[in-house]
């Protein structure tokens, strides 16, 4: 779309369009436009489709979560608000809840299923450990996250990572769930000053 | 549950490690606090950085099975914007619906708008945290039946005698329609509650629930209310 021709028809969402090409495909979405979500699906899919794999680990259920994250978004892309967020941040955010919902509903806990505590940490380490830091992204976020104290980064991991809840991680920790909580607030704000807002 | 602990769940909640109930509790406090609303956004778009660092080629079929299926989903409309003349619809519903409800002899006759200002919205979220904090509390989602659009959920205490209905993302309904909920007990009785979503979609709803439900519905109704359910059932889940 030529920009000059945009700012006469639409100069709001000009403006939104500089800072979020992302968030202009899904408003172009949003009033049907099934190749502006095709667009938006190559410039989201790995991003999606990768939260989503992280979490329910299996690639053939990773996919089907994914395809629900995307008709999701066609479905909601015309309530898409910018100001509560970018369109990428809307999507990560969304394939995160996705995914923990297939976890949570396919194994109803996994803390009650592994009572070996430690041998699950220990697992879930290796996970982490063993992935290879091959982009900018990732050494960028590994260094953040080492810099969060052990505590605060091993909560932080089992929620995001593992999808435990607070209370689960603080079985697996076996620390007190106030303390969880306290240590993923803490975690959180940390990795929040090193990393930045902004994505 | 004080405002302390639900200011401190922002960050656990962004991570999605609360649990149902506290994520209902949750989402109820803050759309109507700015300091977790900020700090779920700042949490959130820290965590895209984090999700960055996860992305992997999905698999080539995908996109087809995405494509084939955005084709043919049907998609949510833009939420309406507030219009003030709503207000005094609103008004003249409610005393409508009260004055159907008790003419009806339902067992309980509640028909109160979900006229939500912030105010309202600090009640509710007491409201909330008091039915969640009862040791016999129960959360339910309600199923969608059918395409139906949008989410309900309930909340009740048989202890304390209350339900706290959440409804989000609802499509406005017609002018002489509104969504109603049934409350479905043992005898087969049946209460009634008509529900009015604000312009943004919501309902947050503090009903004062006869004991031992079995189940919940929502059907669409004439605005002034029904006695007995004329409208499909379009949410529904037995206890």
């Amino acid at each position: 779309m030529g920009v000059l021709r945009a700012i006469r028809a639409r100069p709001a969402d000009v403006a939104a369009d500089l800072s979020d090409p992302i968030g202009e495909l899904l408003r172009r979405a949003g009033r049907g436009d099934q190749s502006a979500f095709a667009e938006l699906y190559d410039a989201l899919s790995p991003l999606v489709y990768g939260v989503v794999l992280k979490v329910v680990r299996d690639p053939s259920q990773a996919e089907e979560v994914a395809q629900e994250v995307f008709v999701e978004l066609w479905r909601l892309a015309a309530r898409f608000d910018g100001t509560k967020g970018s369109a990428k941040t809307w999507a990560a955010t969304l394939a995160h809840r996705r995914a923990i919902d297939r976890v949570r509903s396919e194994q109803a806990s996994r803390v009650r299923q592994d009572r070996d505590a430690n041998q699950t940490i220990r697992n879930e380490r290796d996970v982490v450990a063993a992935e290879v830091e091959s982009s900018f992204d990732q050494v960028r976020v590994r260094r953040a996250l080492l810099q969060l104290s052990e505590l605060q980064r091993e909560a932080v991991e089992l929620a995001y990572f593992g999808g435990h809840t607070y209370r689960e991680v603080a079985v697996l920790l076996n620390v007190a769930e106030g303390t969880v909580k306290s240590r993923i607030r803490d975690g959180m704000i940390r990795l929040r000053d090193e990393l930045g807002g902004e994505s | 549950m004080t405002d302390i602990d639900v200011h401190h769940l922002a960050a656990a909640y962004a991570l999605d490690a609360l649990d149902d109930r506290e994520r209902t509790a949750f989402e109820a406090h803050y759309g109507s606090c700015e300091v977790c609303r900020t700090d779920v956004l700042e949490f959130r778009q820290t965590l895209t950085q984090v999700a960055d660092s996860l992305v992997a080629p999905p698999p080539l079929s995908l996109k087809a099975k995405v494509m084939a299926e955005v084709a043919t989903t049907r998609q949510l409309s833009p939420l309406v914007a507030p219009v003030v003349a709503l207000d005094e619809r609103r008004r003249a519903r409610s005393l409508m619906s009260m004055a159907a409800a008790a003419a009806a002899i339902v067992l309980i006759v509640v028909g109160v708008v979900s006229f939500r200002g912030d105010d309202e919205s600090d009640t509710f979220a007491a409201d909330l945290a008091r039915v969640l904090e009862q040791p016999d509390s129960q959360v339910l989602s309600l199923a969608n039946q059918g395409d139906a659009e949008g989410t309900f959920k309930v909340a009740w205490s048989n202890t304390l005698g209350e339900a706290v209905l959440i409804g989000e993302d609802l499509p406005t309904t017609p002018d002489d329609k509104a969504y109603e909920l049934w409350l479905i007990t043992p005898d087969s009785s049946t209460a009634m509650y008509v529900l009015d979503p604000a312009e943004d979609g919501n309902v947050h709803h503090t009903l004062k629930a006869p004991a031992d439900p079995s189940a919940w519905a929502i059907t669409v109704e004439p605005a002034e209310g029904s006695a007995t359910a004329t409208g499909d059932i379009i949410f529904v889940s037995n206890v």
